[in-house]
């Protein structure tokens, strides 16, 4: 087990640079998943890590020692491919066993891990089969029991659950779970699905572009996210962004949305002058309706217009239209009964308010 | 309109043929001629040469050369047989004369017998006996020979052996008695090339041993192969054989000709398209440049053997076909295409000045020696024989085993029927 | 089940006329050969318009592999299973290593891969010519090492008389038993690792009793033939080999390489992080992941091997016993002596002995596609 430290690494394909110089202390036994949109350079930050890309600029470490030059069987780290990568001409036993073979370690060795590695998975009847012989979620499986077997220093997942279907998914999310507060390796794991980064995570890295926009635990990330692309790419569904101006009269401190006005509370947007352009974000959890919106405060009350509702279990989803202009979606407990064009009242959670700059969306302190 | 216009050429064509002089030609001749041979190379020129005379004589007649190439006819005789067995004749095919055609296509009664052509046009005379009775059976004769071409002729460079001291044997005891002195030169006594000049070798070394007539009693059965006469000729062959150069098999004919030219080599025993290939390829001068004789042991024998065409049963156009053996058979046919060929006439009339010293010559023993035929060239045996000669050959030239060689021709001559 | 009933009639319906065909053209005489390969057709007369034809059983096999005058086609059948092996090891190796260098995508990898590729699309007649003068006793490969100044080699590539490994055919099946015996202890040898239960009983154990059997009651087997005659490997048939090794390794370079690329990065990436060298990704991943490309290349080759013909032709001729080879025994056989039976005999040998390669090879396939 192992720290893994990236001081200003960069990346070049030729004259395309797609990876600006990252900054990432991953600590020993941390779980992080770094997260980000398709192509904004997630799996090459996880090679790069791996020794598999060579870096152009910057330094990589793992714990303590500078890899950069570490050949990728030298680094022991062991990687779960988005497709497993699974040698198709070999049994479970095989593939599993295929790194300590080549470690020459011993047959005694070599089957015991593999059959511990089995046990744990649950994989222990397939031994003797072929990957084209087993289930995606078998083959899924077997992919982390090759890493698993090999006790190696770091471990990486490139999207390995993402070729799963939804059930699986969630299984496979809380097993992972798990083998991470057993085994305690360092793992960093790359995603898009911000669930999973937001379940498995001790802390979560959000990657666009080539450039990471913040650092933090999930709690974090969600609740004070460092600009608005982070606040929309954490969460689901992702946070209302209204534009607003704020506004200071009587020493109280208000934004304006269109004709409504709500409070702003104290602590937040502290630099704002009256008059200044801004965003403002809300959580679709931070809307109220029905009686919980009576322990909140009656200024951060309003009305709104249903459009749309829908009820998945628990909790409600709704689209509702705030005077008339501004669109937003709410989450809501319980079984929100609600017809399009009704009116009810809701309440905001103004303490859970993010402002932002409109012109940089960065988050206002 | 088509038909009325062929009409009207009928009506001309005829009214023509009424009005033009009767006699010059008995029949006018016209179609297609096809003549199937392996005359493509250096042949080429003097089949055109035939192909020629024969144009000239029947402009109507359109003429179809169908050449297969390949050394001495290994593919043509292929695909004649496939075209044969398939039904579709050639007009006329070239083929060795001897037991290569009789063996082949006599006892399979697919060729016509050419007595009544011989007798017509007074073949009988012209053409020695002995040469009638090789490519004849009693049942009839059964092709046309071209030319005659002599397998057991030893070549050398004059110059050469006077440098190095030794003279040209008559005999193998001689050769023997010379070839270590040779040897001991740095030269190769005797050049050989690939396996089938092996063969060739062996016939001039048996018929040495031999003699002529136990030679012809070896093929018409009477003599056995694994007689004390046969054993022999083996063993005298083998210790020839010594003498050869150890890579003969990658050679072709003419390089080991160019080993005795270029001094490599003091001798070679190859037919007379070697001096062909002397004279006309590396310009050398008769006589001057190169010099020949018998192989040793042979002399006053000439061991024979030649290209004939004959006319399969069933041919196309039979008419045709006749009017071409005519041509080969003519005197100026033959001294057309025999300068060129570098062979001589089969005919005993021929025009000795077209010829060049060579061939004069050659065709003066032809006269005047005892004719044999060749087996390595189809003249002796049929083709089941030669073609197990050659593996026959291939054994001996591995084990050297002189008597285990007889006892496998013997087995090979009961196997081919020879003599039946 | 009617419309079922229906689509087959039109899918049989669709296959009629090359069923037909096959079976007419292919089958029928297949089944034409073998029969006159029962026959004495052949000698004088065979080639009349309706020769005479006598059924004589398997003689003309017996003859062929014990008979006094068939020591050719001996020797041509064991020069058959040298020029397959050779061929074999010699196309696929140097194929292989060929496609591994390429798929390390060196500079020019492309202008690389057609050059390599490029013999194949010359005739046999056409490699055969141009090696026969390269391989000529005192030309083209031998003069090489003059270049650097060292004295030519005398190497007689295509016209040598020497053999190694000879062997009396006369002990054919004793020498049969060894073979068996080494091929199944070495299969045993390679599978103890693994499973050293299976293997001993498997191979190990009738591998050792069948080479005891063979070393102690070799004198009691019958021999194949009733005189001495030995057979080995021609050193003669080296040139040959060459030649068609250089003629093949580039198609099998394009096998491997198109193979090569196939394979996912990704797995590449798997083999190197699970510690594999480069050698060892090549061992123990890239190289069985292509097993079908090497069954298949296999199959083809020793087919190819099996027809040699065309190259032998041109560049030893026709009737060269060093460098023989069944086809073309079969040619001249039936061609040149007008032994048609004979001739048909060796084709079924022929056939035969390729059957030995395709037959396991289609089982195979069927059982994967039963199971599949
Ligand atoms: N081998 C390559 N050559 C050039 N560009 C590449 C290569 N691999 C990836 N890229 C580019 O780098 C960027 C990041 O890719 P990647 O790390 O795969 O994204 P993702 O976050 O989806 O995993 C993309 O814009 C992609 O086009
Ligand atoms: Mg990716």
């Amino acid at each position: 087990m192992a720290n893994v430290d990236l001081k200003g690494v960069v990346k070049r394909y030729g004259n395309v640079e797609v990876i600006h110089g990252i900054d990432l202390s991953v600590r020993e036994n941390e779980f992080i998943v770094l997260v980000g949109p398709s192509g904004c350079g997630k799996s090459t930050v996880l090679r790069m890590v791996a020794g598999l890309e060579a870096i152009s600029g910057g330094e990589i470490s793992i714990g303590d020692r500078v890899v950069n030059q570490v050949s990728p069987k030298d680094r022991n780290v062991a990687m779960v491919f988005q497709n497993y990568a699974l040698y198709p001409h070999m049994t479970v036993r095989e593939n599993m066993g295929f790194s300590l073979k080549m470690r020459r370690k011993s047959r005694e060795e070599m089957d015991s891990r593999v059959q511990e590695a089995a046990r744990v998975l649950e994989l222990e009847p397939y031994l003797e089969r072929k990957p084209s012989e087993l289930s995606g979620g078998q083959r899924q499986r077997v992919a982390m029991g090759r890493a698993m077997v090999r006790k190696p220093d770091v471990f990486l997942f490139d999207e390995p659950l993402s070729n799963l279907d939804a059930q699986l998914r969630t299984q496979m999310r809380m097993e992972l779970r798990k083998m991470h507060m057993r085994l305690k390796t360092t793992t960093i794991y790359v995603t898009h699905d911000q669930i999973e980064a937001m379940t498995l995570a001790d802390r979560i890295v959000i990657l666009k572009d080539g450039h990471i926009q913040q650092v933090g635990s999930p709690i974090e990330v969600f609740e004070k996210p460092n600009n608005v692309f982070v606040a929309r790419f954490i969460g689901n569904p992702p946070m209302n962004i209204l534009e607003g101006v704020f506004g200071v009269e009587d020493g109280k401190r208000f934004v304006t949305v269109g004709p409504s006005r709500f409070p702003v509370p104290d602590g937040k947007g502290d630099s704002l002058v009256d008059g200044a352009p801004m965003l403002v974000g809300l959580r679709p959890d931070a809307i109220k309706m029905g009686e919980n919106i009576e322990r909140l405060p009656k200024d951060w009350w309003c009305k709104g217009e249903v459009v749309v509702s829908e009820i998945l279990g628990g909790h409600s989803l709704l689209e509702i239209v705030v005077d008339g202009q501004n669109e937003l979606i709410a989450e809501v407990e319980g079984r929100v009964v609600a017809h399009p064009g009704e009116i009810v009242p809701i309440g905001f959670e103004f303490d859970r308010m993010v402002l932002f700059d409109p012109e940089t969306t960065n988050a206002l302190s | 309109m088509k038909k009325t216009l062929a009409k009207i050429c009928f009506v001309l064509v005829a009214a023509f043929m009424l009005a033009a002089p009767q006699g010059a030609q008995a029949k006018k001749l016209s179609g297609d001629l096809e003549i199937f041979s392996w005359w493509a190379g250096d042949e080429g020129p003097a089949l055109q040469a035939l192909i020629d005379i024969y144009k000239q004589k029947h402009p109507d007649v359109n003429v179809i050369n169908a050449t297969v190439t390949g050394g001495s006819g290994v593919n043509a005789r292929a695909v004649l047989k496939t075209r044969m067995l398939g039904g579709e004749p050639p007009d006329s095919f070239q083929v060795h004369a001897g037991q290569e055609l009789i063996g082949t296509w006599v006892e399979a009664d697919r060729m016509e017998d050419l007595t009544f052509l011989f007798k017509e046009q007074g073949w009988m005379d012209v053409f020695p006996e002995g040469l009638i009775k090789l490519i004849g059976t009693d049942k009839g004769i059964w092709s046309v020979p071209v030319n005659v071409h002599r397998s057991n002729v030893l070549w050398y460079v004059p110059a050469n052996l006077k440098k190095w001291g030794v003279d040209v044997p008559k005999n193998w005891e001689e050769f023997i008695k010379i070839a270590p002195k040779l040897k001991k030169e740095g030269v190769v006594p005797l050049a050989l090339a690939q396996n089938w000049t092996a063969n060739h070798l062996w016939e001039s070394v048996a018929l040495a041993s031999l003699g002529p007539d136990n030679w012809d009693a070896l093929w018409n059965g009477t003599l056995r192969f694994d007689s004390e006469e046969g054993v022999k000729a083996w063993e005298l062959f083998g210790k020839v054989l010594e003498y050869t150069n150890p890579d003969a098999s990658s050679l072709s004919w003419q390089q080991a000709t160019d080993m005795v030219i270029d001094g490599r080599a003091a001798f070679n025993v190859m037919g007379d398209w070697a001096a062909g290939y002397m004279a006309t390829t590396k310009k050398m001068e008769p006589g001057k440049d190169f010099g020949w004789a018998a192989s040793p042991g042979t002399n006053g024998e000439f061991l024979f053997l030649a290209d004939s065409f004959g006319l399969p049963k069933g041919a196309p156009h039979r008419d045709n076909a006749i009017a071409w053996l005519k041509v080969l058979g003519s005197k100026e046919g033959s001294d057309t295409f025999n300068p060129l060929k570098g062979s001589i006439s089969a005919r005993t009339d021929s025009d000795l000045s077209k010829y060049n010293a060579y061939l004069q010559s050659a065709s003066a023993d032809f006269g005047k020696d005892r004719v044999v035929g060749s087996l390595a060239h189809g003249v002796a045996a049929n083709e089941t024989f030669m073609s197990g000669f050659a593996s026959v050959m291939e054994m001996f030239l591995k084990t050297n085993n002189a008597k285990a060689a007889a006892m496998a021709c013997q087995q090979l001559a009961d196997k081919a029927g020879l003599g039946k | 089940m009617r419309e079922a009933s229906l689509d087959r009639l039109k899918a049989f319906l669709t296959l009629l006329p090359s069923i037909v065909l096959v079976g007419v053209f292919v089958y029928g005489f297949i089944g034409n050969t073998v029969w006159i390969s029962l026959t004495d057709w052949g000698g004088s007369g065979s080639l009349a318009v309706d020769p005479q034809k006598n059924y004589v059983g398997l003689a003309n096999y017996a003859e062929l592999f014990t008979g006094f005058l068939a020591g050719g086609f001996r020797q041509d059948l064991v020069n058959a299973v040298f020029y397959s092996v050779m061929l074999l090891a010699g196309a696929i190796g140097l194929g292989m290593f060929i496609a591994i260098l390429l798929d390390r995508k060196p500079k020019g990898e492309d202008v690389l891969r057609t050059i390599f590729l490029y013999p194949m699309s010359l005739s046999f007649i056409v490699s055969g010519t141009i090696w026969r003068w390269l391989l000529a006793p005192q030309g083209g490969v031998n003069i090489l090492p003059t270049y650097v100044g060292l004295d030519p080699l005398t190497f007689e590539w295509t016209s040598s008389t020497k053999a190694v490994l000879e062997f009396n055919w006369q002990n054919l099946f004793q020498i049969m038993l060894y073979v068996a015996a080494f091929i199944l202890i070495l299969v045993g040898l390679w599978a103890f690792r693994n499973d050293p239960r299976k293997a001993l009983k498997r191979w190990l154990g009738p591998g050792i009793v069948i080479g005891a059997f063979a070393w102690l009651g070799g004198s009691i087997l019958p021999q194949a033939l009733f005189m001495e005659e030995t057979h080995g490997f021609n050193l003669a048939t080296l040139g040959i080999i060459m030649a068609t090794v250089w003629q093949y390794a580039g198609y099998t370079m394009a096998l491997y390489l198109a193979g090569f690329n196939g394979i996912s990065q990704d797995l590449r990436d798997a083999a190197m992080l699970d510690g594999a060298s480069e050698v060892a990704y090549y061992r123990h991943v890239a190289i069985p992941m292509l097993k079908p490309i090497t069954i298949s290349a296999v199959i083809i080759l020793s087919h190819i091997s099996l027809k040699m013909f065309d190259i032998i032709f041109a560049m030893t001729g026709p009737d060269n016993a060093q460098t023989g080879h069944p086809a073309l025994n079969m040619y001249l056989t039936t061609f040149r002596a007008n032994d048609f039976a004979r001739g048909a005999a060796i084709a079924i040998v022929l056939f035969l002995v390729a059957a030995m390669f395709i037959v396991p090879y289609l089982v195979s396939q069927y059982r994967q596609r039963k199971r599949g």
